[in-house]
């Protein structure tokens, strides 16, 4: 029931193209602050609201446990990750302050050229513009789809998530000679 | 009924994943790159979801795939600050444009 | 076989004896036998070419034609062309040879290199007689360059005397100018002349009108470049006087006879050429007019007995490619045969009279007329036909050479008669003190004293060339094995008998004039040389250094040719090398900028990355590269 409302209320005329236009800002303008901060800590703070954004997205999208898993998994457990390895590497006296390397100018050229191509590219399909019904229980359908058809793909992510695990620690691991 | 079209969605995507890849040309210091690759992923999970969403919701694959994706994410970061902490002890610095062993 | 084959053992003959003495001759106890095959090669190669000459008159042309070489449209055959004048130059060539040959038995006896001056002497028949019977001009060319190599060997026979070495040098390079032409006339035959080279089918082809009047002249011209070189005409008669380093009997037979006819019978051949370019014809005659009165002056102020008559030789081939260039055609023919035979036996006198006193300098030698009878006798006979005392050969063709300029019609040929006129009496002057000077009076030193005459075997040559040279005017009449006089043998166009008393006459008296004013300065010592020289000075400089022609090529020499050729290597090294150095920079520099990419630097390859990513799109857009269907609307 409530879900329903939800979805009445998310498919309204005049809050979907709002939460659409807050959401999309929540998104890209706290990435350019990713890009161009020039402190790595600010850098990596400013990923969090535009992850949250992500997940907003996809509950505007109807996908609320990707939406969970995105908490979890990106905000909670990546964000927090990377800023440990911030703590361990940050270097307190490394004289180079620059944040930029030499490709700056040519960067951004080659990535706007980019970005109007792939503009171009994705408006210039024919492409539905409709969303389609939402299923009652796409959550359930998630499942058999992941343990039903796609059972393989599961479980070898769970086979790399182990092997990363191993390989991470391995790889970091502090040796008493260093 | 105003909604909105699947083309905004995209060109959402599109901002970001190109936004993402300014981050890993530009930025010296490594983890600043890995940020980069993390809003490319994003991106493209996006653009899984809104398709799955606007081309047919029967079939579950464009969500079956940003699971994964999420998955792939959470390992790829884990050896990849791995492997930055280890060159940080190695190179003592985490910037991308002094690793470099080649002569010349 | 095809009819005619047998032709090709005229030539072939004396190849043959080339090969055997070269493998079996050169060693010391086998020289002694040397001349044999040469002798026995020559007395077949004359039996032919007699047979040759009677079976053209009676049955006309013959040619025997085989394929030999086809690179492309190019086609170059080996062939034999007989016909009159081919005819009655195989007689000729092969009867001098022959003489010459038994001569040289004599002459050479006792030499170092005996077996090799056989050798060389016969390779050398061999390619003059494939010279004048080849029916095709590259042939000719290869038999033209080939009697050039055998000249050289043969100049420079006593290699060690660094005078002979220079004087072969001298006239292969000076001969080689010449040659340009001739080759460069192969080559315009070849790309613009749509490659005819048989002479028969380029007689056709130009009478027919297939090729341009601006082609003949060309190539006319160019063909007379190389007669000029191998005939020593100006400007190229410096190499002849030197050339008589070589042993006598190669001056006689080669530079008297038949290499240097070479031209003239070149000339004789392309005929058909030059009938259609009056300009070539024009200047052939001015050529053939300059030559004979400047090598007649020379001749005058030689003390060599055969550098004078090496200076002769020139002055008689001006007048045979005088001969040509008026239009006198048989005459022409008729002076190379006559004169054939009177240089050579005036040659070989030559030599015996060197062999027997060894010395060249006529004022060492005097009075060896009592000493030496033959030699004496058959060289005034000699000297009597060359200077066209009636009824010697040498009056019959001269007059006909003469008439042919007097009636011709080419502009200026009166003074080209005047200068032939002149010529004939210096010839005579000039040869007649040699003579004098040379038998008569007393012997000027001991071994001029002690002469004593040749041997048989060289005694016997001369008598019989003197005889040839006697008679060889009843060519006039009638040409053995053959129907006719010369002019009705040897002819381009049937043209009238053109002769008047006055040229006969004034020919007679040059050459009487000549010859008096000879006896009166050298026998009689009426006039003084001396006195003349002391007055005119600057005149016996001027002849005695050949008119300075030799210090004129000199100059040209060293200072344009190596100017040229530092040209050259210039344009060789800044150019030809700059654009291989150039390659090599271009590599370099392309390599050199492109490592600018192998930084090390990750970023950069993610950036060329992305450049790939834009490319792509860039093509899936444009339509170019298969990519995403575009569907318009759905």
């Amino acid at each position: 029931m409530i879900a329903d409302l939800w979805h009445q209320f998310l498919s309204g005329s005049f809050w979907q193209p709002l939460s659409f236009v807050l959401l999309s800002a929540g998104v890209l303008l706290p990435a350019l602050a990713v890009v161009f901060s020039r402190n790595i800590v600010h850098s990596a703070l400013w990923l969090l609201p535009c992850l949250v954004s992500v997940a907003g997205f996809f509950v505007l999208l109807g996908a609320e446990l990707l939406a969970g898993i995105q908490l979890l998994v990106y905000c909670g457990g990546i964000v927090v990750l990377i800023l440990f390895a911030v703590m361990l590497t940050y270097g307190v006296g490394d004289p180079d302050v620059r944040a930029y390397n030499q490709q700056l100018w040519w960067g951004l050229l080659g990535v706007a050229v980019f970005g109007v191509l792939a503009g171009f590219m994705v408006t210039a399909q024919g492409w539905p513009s409709q969303p389609g019904p939402l299923p009652p229980d796409v959550t359930g359908r998630l499942a058999d789809a992941l343990l039903g058809p796609y059972v393989f793909a599961f479980e070898v992510a769970s086979v790399i998530l182990l092997v990363a695990m191993v390989g991470a620690l391995v790889i970091a691991r502090w040796e008493p000679s260093e | 009924m105003t909604t909105v079209p699947l083309q905004a969605y995209l060109i959402v995507s599109a901002a970001l994943f190109a936004i993402g890849l300014l981050g890993v040309l530009i930025r010296r210091n490594a983890i600043a790159v890995l940020l980069g690759i993390e809003l490319m992923l994003n991106a493209a999970n996006i653009n899984f979801v809104a398709f799955w969403r606007y081309a047919g919701t029967a079939n579950m694959e464009g969500q079956v795939f940003t699971v994964i994706v999420m998955t792939l994410a959470a390992a790829e970061a884990a050896v990849a600050l791995a492997i930055i902490l280890n060159v940080y002890r190695r190179f003592k610095t985490v910037n991308v444009d002094q690793i470099n062993l080649m002569k010349g | 076989m095809p009819a005619g084959s047998e032709l090709f053992l005229i030539p072939g003959l004396p190849l043959l004896a080339f090969l055997l003495i070269a493998a079996f001759g050169l060693r010391p106890q086998s020289e002694r036998a040397a001349p044999a095959p040469i002798i026995a090669a020559l007395c077949g190669s004359l039996l032919l070419s007699l047979r040759a000459l009677g079976h053209v008159a009676a049955a006309g042309p013959q040619q025997v034609t085989l394929d030999w070489l086809h690179v492309g449209p190019i086609q170059i055959d080996v062939g034999v062309l007989l016909d009159n004048l081919s005819g009655l130059m195989l007689v000729v060539v092969s009867l001098v040879s022959l003489l010459v040959q038994i001569y040289s038995i004599g002459y050479m006896k006792g030499e170092i290199g005996y077996g090799r001056y056989f050798a060389y002497m016969s390779l050398f028949s061999g390619s003059m007689l494939a010279l004048v019977i080849s029916d095709n001009i590259v042939q000719t060319y290869v038999f033209w360059e080939l009697v050039g190599i055998c000249s050289y060997l043969l100049i420079g026979f006593w290699y060690r005397r660094p005078s002979a070495a220079a004087a072969a040098k001298k006239a292969f390079v000076v001969t080689r100018f010449g040659d340009l032409g001739f080759l460069t006339a192969v080559l315009v035959l070849s790309f613009l002349g749509y490659g005819i080279f048989d002479f028969t089918a380029l007689a056709h082809a130009a009478q027919a009108g297939a090729l341009s009047k601006g082609l003949i002249t060309a190539v006319s011209i160019l063909l007379f470049c190389g007669a000029i070189g191998k005939s020593a005409q100006f400007p190229l008669l410096i190499w002849l006087p030197d050339a008589m380093e070589g042993p006598t009997p190669v001056s006689a037979l080669i530079h008297a006879a038949t290499m240097v006819a070479a031209g003239v019978y070149l000339v004789a051949r392309t005929y058909f050429l030059f009938a259609l370019a009056p300009a070539a014809l024009l200047l052939v005659a001015i050529i053939g007019s300059i030559t004979l009165f400047l090598a007649a002056t020379m001749g005058v102020a030689e003390d060599d007995i055969k550098r004078v008559m090496a200076y002769s030789t020139i002055s008689q081939l001006g007048y045979m490619m005088l001969a040509l260039g008026v239009g006198g055609y048989t005459a022409g023919v008729f002076h190379l045969t006559t004169h054939a035979f009177f240089k050579a036996l005036l040659f070989l006198a030559a030599g015996s009279v060197i062999h027997s006193v060894n010395t060249n300098n006529m004022w060492q030698m005097g009075g060896l007329g009592k000493r030496m009878p033959i030699t004496s006798l058959t060289c005034l006979v000699g000297a009597l036909a060359l200077s066209g005392i009636f009824p010697l050969s040498g009056f019959w063709s001269k007059d006909a050479v003469l008439a042919a300029i007097w009636s011709s019609r080419l502009p200026g040929h009166q003074v080209m008669f005047v200068f032939a006129l002149i010529g004939v009496s210096l010839t005579a002057f000039y040869m007649f003190r040699l003579w004098f000077v040379t038998f008569t009076g007393r012997p000027r030193t001991e071994a001029a004293e002690h002469a004593h005459e040749a041997p048989l075997v060289m005694t016997v040559p001369l008598l019989l060339l003197a005889f040839i040279a006697v008679i060889a005017g009843a060519l006039r009449l009638h040409v053995p094995f053959t129907h006719g006089g010369i002019a009705e043998v040897i002819y381009y166009r049937r043209e009238p008998e053109t002769t008047s008393a006055l040229v006969i006459a004034g020919s007679f008296l040059c050459a009487v004039a000549g010859i008096g004013v000879a006896w009166a300065a050298y026998r009689a010592e009426h006039i003084s040389s001396a006195a003349f020289n002391a007055r005119f000075p600057g005149v016996f400089q001027l002849l005695k250094n050949a008119w300075y022609l030799n210090r004129a090529w000199e100059l040209f020499a060293t200072r344009v040719v190596i100017a040229g050729s530092a040209l050259a290597a210039w344009f060789d090294r800044h150019v030809v090398d700059g654009m291989v150095n150039a390659v090599a920079w271009l590599c370099g520099a392309g390599s050199r900028e492109l490592r600018r990419l192998q930084t090390g630097q990750v970023q950069l390859y993610a950036f060329v990355i992305v450049l790939g990513i834009v490319a792509a799109l860039i093509a899936i857009l444009a339509g170019v590269a298969p990519g995403i269907i575009l569907r318009g609307g759905r």
